[in-house]
């Protein structure tokens, strides 16, 4: 009897799926270039929310995200053959998104843009407001709402130092890793990292001190904690 | 320790990257400055923020990618030259080929039936007959040339019956009947009646030819008598 390379190594099972849970990254890219499509599943799952994250923070269009997320992940697919494990997985996924959002980003930079004659403030160096919840009668900051200014805040960031930024604070690689992703030296990615987070303080620290928005934000932790205890 | 300085040693702090030395170093510099305390609660802050705000996939991500690795796959298999394709391929070619091949051929059979006419047992060619073919006519094998429809009753005016070329009706209640509906047999009929029309074509300019001679005799001859026995 032939069995696909998924029945081979994990049977067709439930039981089968939650052992592929247990692999590494690196292990499960191996079995994806053996023709293992629950290995691919299984690193799409990991990844989709990490990347989704990244690019939409980066290119701030959540059309545009998600088709850059699945350009991602179909070149994963696509050039499996091509990994070997002289980096970390993490490290060639995050070098191919990025890759396909500076190309985007150089493609949209290149359009004509309209130019206003009418002298108008630097944007970049206001901060961003928060929600103004007086007028608001529920009195509870959405979390969309919320999102929706910390990822102004996000976009506002030199491009320059918003890759490492995310890279870092969003995805969580290491310094190394972001270096490896971006080809800059070690000193560049914590100097730019550092610059980066000292400029998304500054855009955020209106709502720092709010007292709502600190509110909702612990709400949200607490939801999430109980999410996660729930899963366990 | 200056505050840049400090504020640089809190951004790897915050990593756990900041050798121990370098630590006590910041540790110090942290207990006389409450700016760069501040500092250090409003990155922290700010990365509970991007956290808490992490955006959601959109639906169905997982099922459109699905769909969009299928047809890339799907494309790029096109664009690949199979050796096992190409049986298949030649096989449904040579289908092809030999409908194309028999269409030719049946056309070829029609075009050769249409200008041969009338069975293949033709009999001997007779004066009453001069094509040859069947004595016995069928009602097919005539065409209504004089056919009166609103009455039902042939007429005897169009084609004499001492005709060389044409048979004389002997069954004139079958002219009525016109076509007999059965294509095959009308396309004899026709094919029957061309030949005969062009050997009538060509009696009649024989003629003309025959009597435009005679008149030139005349005209030569001076005299509006014109010796028959001499012209032949």
């Amino acid at each position: 009897m032939n069995l696909s390379r998924d029945e081979q190594l994990h049977g067709s099972t439930a039981a089968s799926r939650v052992a592929l849970r247990d692999l590494r990254d690196e292990d499960l890219i191996v079995e994806v270039q053996n023709g293992s499509q629950k290995a691919y599943d299984e690193l799409v799952a990991r990844y989709k929310g990490r990347l989704f994250s990244f690019i939409l923070r980066m290119v701030k269009d959540p059309d545009l995200a998600e088709e850059l997320t699945q350009e991602t992940l179909i070149r994963v697919y696509i050039h499996a053959a091509k990994y070997r494990e002289i980096a970390r997985f993490s490290t060639w996924v995050f070098t191919i998104a990025t890759n396909l959002v500076r190309n985007k980003m150089r493609q949209r930079s290149r359009r004509p843009r309209t130019i206003s004659i009418d002298p108008a403030p630097d944007e970049d160096h206001m901060p961003v407001d928060p929600v103004d919840h007086r007028a608001d009668s529920s009195d509870a900051v959405q979390r969309e709402e919320l999102a929706e200014v910390i990822a102004e805040a996000t976009s506002k960031i030199p491009e320059k130092y918003r890759i490492p930024f995310l890279l870092r604070e969003v995805d969580q690689l290491s310094y190394e890793e972001i270096q490896q992703v971006t080809g800059l030296k070690l000193g560049t990615v914590r100097s730019r990292i550092n610059r980066a987070r000292n400029r998304f303080r500054q855009l955020i620290k209106p709502m720092l001190r709010n007292e709502t928005i600190l509110a909702e934000l612990e709400r949200i932790e607490a939801r999430a904690a109980e999410t996660d205890n729930d899963g366990q | 320790m200056r505050c840049n300085k400090a504020q640089e040693y809190l951004s790897l702090e915050i990593d756990g990257l900041l050798p121990p030395d370098s630590l006590h170093e910041l540790d110090r510099h942290l207990e006389t400055c409450d700016d760069c305390l501040e500092y250090r609660a409003d990155l922290q802050l700010g990365q509970r923020l991007l956290a808490a705000t992490e955006p959601e996939l959109p639906e169905n991500f997982e099922w459109k990618l699905r769909l969009k690795l299928n047809q890339t796959i799907r494309e790029a298999a096109g664009r690949t030259e199979y050796p096992w394709f190409e049986e298949q391929v030649d096989r449904w070619r040579w289908v092809r080929n030999f409908t194309s091949a028999a269409a030719v051929g049946l056309a070829a059979v029609l075009s050769v039936a249409m200008f041969m006419g009338g069975p293949l047992d033709n009999g001997p060619a007779t004066p009453d007959n001069p094509l040859g073919g069947p004595t016995t006519e069928l009602a097919s094998d005539r065409l209504p040339l004089d056919a009166d429809f609103r009455t039902g009753r042939a007429g005897t005016r169009a084609v004499s019956s001492q005709s060389p070329f044409m048979r004389q009706n002997t069954q004139p209640n079958m002219f009525a009947k016109g076509w007999s509906g059965q294509s095959i047999q009308d396309l004899q009929t026709i094919n029957r009646l061309r030949v005969e029309n062009q050997q009538l074509t060509n009696a009649l300019i024989q003629g003309q030819i025959e009597l435009r001679w005679l008149r030139a005799q005349l005209d030569t001859s001076g005299s509006n008598t014109l010796d028959l026995e001499e012209t032949r």
